[in-house]
């Protein structure tokens, strides 16, 4: 914890003319050296955090530092940090080398220095050789990777990736998904990217922050995103699940679809209503009597890797399930599931009393040792 | 092979347009020139064109139409640039252009009438101390009034430039550490450079051959080409020599054209 943040945000509100806030009091640390990724649906902030970020745009209220320093003053051109826009924004008049070579020039970089930066930059996005390439020459996914070496060139502390893949066909994508996270590593600058494909966030991510409507709705690392998800939202968002109303009867014990069941929450009031998921690969076909619910196969569609199948329970609930089994329509099955596959949330939790509940269960733990 | 006959045929008034309104009157200039005030065919016409008055002539047009078009380009440009970023764009851009559909011999009467003795720039003047004097026939009226004539032509190709430029490449100049001027030199200039070129070619060329604006508000103290060729025409009646200056008025504006339209490349 003594690490000292390289980017704070302290509650960041920011608003145009006497619209609703785009961004309603928004705090943050990211640490040096680290993934991050932004995730959320179309216009809930993601950019205006970004542009916030960069200088490009003021805050309304609220501070936003610097490695300690407040920065919300400084302009875009005095910030070390780097961005690679979303249509990559490359100058159309200048070739490959120039484009990469533009902020150097501005620092007055000497001509051998900046010959040796612009190479090893080009070499590390895999470009090399392709310095007197003319921009409307290049392709869709070379042109992302000018806009990131004319980014990594000037060796920024921030380098802000504003859905650089989005325009990208699917194999391109993934190939460069790998090639960005590797060099990541390899620079060791922190990333901060955005995107609204939750599969993106969880596979390149050291920490994601979800936003819905101007707020972070949960931050954590991947796994805890996908494990934990605090509300209806980050689960529907991230990931396949079935949510399902439920009553907390008391600790480890939740009561849905017609039946109580054993679960590993705690901390919430006795018979208090809440929301259960549980995610479809996480349950398992069986025959009806060894189920944990009974349910009625409704429809099946092959995946390729795994069938996907929707049933409904007594009860009228949904349940969507990923099986390498095939099943058949109109069949009653079992649906088979451990008390650690659900995941049980509380309606309107804030993020904070989130982590203080799951503090102090861990705490009751460590007593109990 | 049809397709061709097709394409050949719908071609055809366009073809007829240009021959008969671009073509044949060039052609016919041309053929003038060689004609002296006799009607005899002779390369007098040209022999006189190297002379002393002739020459200082051109150089006189060259020197005002320059002079218009830079001092139309340092206040078009900023315009332009003040014009992209308002709110009503559009709405301002029209006020700007309106002014160019009135007639220009309107406007040249108009200011024959503001810079008269009694007119309002001298009314103007004494008001402010510095006494009245002479405005009309002189060069600083005559550079004032074309620059007013011509700049709305300046100021269209360059707005239209400034306006499809893409502002996230501004964001990326200042986010690899430019100044608000060094974004201006290394990315809005160049990136807007063809609309410079487009309204330098359409207010230096109309003004090298200008010749209404010499006579009503230099009152003759500027004679550019444009005022030769209408006096060959039209008072010394010399056909011919008409013809010769503008045969060159004609090569200068090709050879203009030529410069100011070699394309960059990527823009
Ligand atoms: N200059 C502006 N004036 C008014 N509203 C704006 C402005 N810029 C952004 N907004 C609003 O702010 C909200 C958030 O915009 P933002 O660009 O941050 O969304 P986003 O999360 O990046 O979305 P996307 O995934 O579609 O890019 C949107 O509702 C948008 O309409
Ligand atoms: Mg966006």
């Amino acid at each position: 914890m003594a690490k000292k943040p390289i980017i704070q945000f302290n509650h960041v509100m920011k608003q145009f003319d006497d619209d609703a806030p785009v961004l309603d009091h928004v705090s943050f640390e990211i640490e040096k050296g680290k993934f991050y990724t932004l995730l959320g649906p179309s216009g809930c902030g993601k950019t205006t955090i970004l542009r916030l970020i960069a200088g490009f745009t003021e805050a309304t209220s609220g501070d936003i530092l610097f490695e300690g320093k407040k920065i919300n003053h400084v302009p875009a051109n005095k910030r070390p940090i780097n961005t690679v826009f979303q249509d990559y924004a490359l100058f159309p008049h200048l070739n490959v080398y120039e484009n990469v070579a533009f902020g150097l020039r501005i620092k007055k970089v000497k001509k051998a220095d900046m010959d040796a930066k612009v190479k090893e930059a080009l070499s590390f996005v895999n470009l090399k050789g392709y310095e007197n390439r003319e921009i409307t020459d290049m392709s869709g996914g070379q042109k992302q990777r000018v806009a990131i070496a004319r980014a990594i060139v000037n060796e920024p502390a921030i380098i802000l990736l504003d859905e650089p893949l989005s325009a990208l066909d699917l194999k391109l994508r993934y190939q460069m998904q790998y090639e960005l996270r590797e060099l990541q590593r390899r620079l060791g600058i922190t990333f901060i990217f955005v995107t609204h494909d939750q599969e993106e966030a969880l596979a390149m991510s050291d920490e994601i922050f979800v936003l819905n409507k101007g707020k972070i709705q949960q931050s954590g690392t991947p796994n805890d995103i996908y494990d934990e998800p605090i509300n209806r939202f980050v689960a529907d968002f991230i990931g396949e699940s079935n949510i399902i109303r439920a009553t907390m009867i008391q600790d480890f014990l939740v009561e849905f679809a017609g039946k109580q069941f054993e679960c590993v929450d705690q901390g919430m009031d006795p018979n208090e209503a809440v929301e259960i998921v549980i995610r479809p690969e996480d349950m398992e076909i069986t025959s009806v009597e060894q189920g944990s619910i009974r349910v009625t196969v409704q429809a099946q569609l092959f995946r390729g890797v795994h069938y996907e199948i929707t049933c409904m329970d007594d009860t009228g609930n949904e349940w969507l399930v990923q099986s390498t089994k095939k099943a058949t329509i109109g069949e009653e099955i079992g649906l088979r599931f451990t008390p650690e596959d659900i995941h049980v949330m509380r309606l309107n939790e804030s993020e904070e009393d989130f982590d203080r509940r799951l503090d102090a269960y861990s705490e009751d733990e460590n007593d109990a040792k | 092979m049809q397709n061709k006959t097709f394409r050949n045929l719908f071609m055809l008034p366009y073809a007829l347009w240009i021959i008969i309104f671009v073509i044949a009157p060039i052609l016919l200039v041309v053929y003038f020139s060689f004609f002296d005030i006799n009607g005899n065919f002779s390369l007098t016409n040209y022999k006189n064109f190297f002379t002393a008055t002739y020459l200082q002539m051109t150089l006189n047009s060259f020197w005002y139409a320059f002079l218009i078009t830079v001092i139309s380009l340092l206040i078009a440009y900023p315009t332009a640039y003040i014009l992209t970023r308002t709110k009503h764009k559009q709405l301002w851009l029209l006020l700007i252009i309106v002014p160019s559909w009135i007639n220009l011999l309107l406007k040249a009467y108009a200011f024959i009438g503001i810079f008269g003795t009694h007119g309002a720039a001298n009314r103007f003047l004494e008001w402010a101390g510095i006494g009245s004097r002479q405005l009309l026939f002189t060069d600083f009226s005559f550079v004032f009034v074309a620059v007013y004539i011509f700049i709305p032509f300046m100021i269209l190709p360059i707005f239209n430039a400034l306006d499809k430029l893409n502002p996230s490449l501004l964001y990326a100049a200042s986010d690899l550490g430019a100044s608000k001027w060094t974004t201006f030199r290394r990315v809005i200039f160049p990136l807007t450079l063809d609309g410079v070129k487009s309204g330098c070619q359409v207010v230096f060329i109309p003004a090298l051959s200008l010749f209404m604006l010499t006579r009503l508000i230099a009152g003759n103290r500027v004679i550019t080409l444009g005022t030769a060729i209408e006096q060959q025409f039209l008072v010394t009646q010399n056909w011919g020599m008409g013809a010769t200056i503008a045969v060159f008025l004609i090569i200068i504006m090709v050879g203009f054209m030529a410069l100011t339209s070699i394309r960059r490349r990527g823009v």
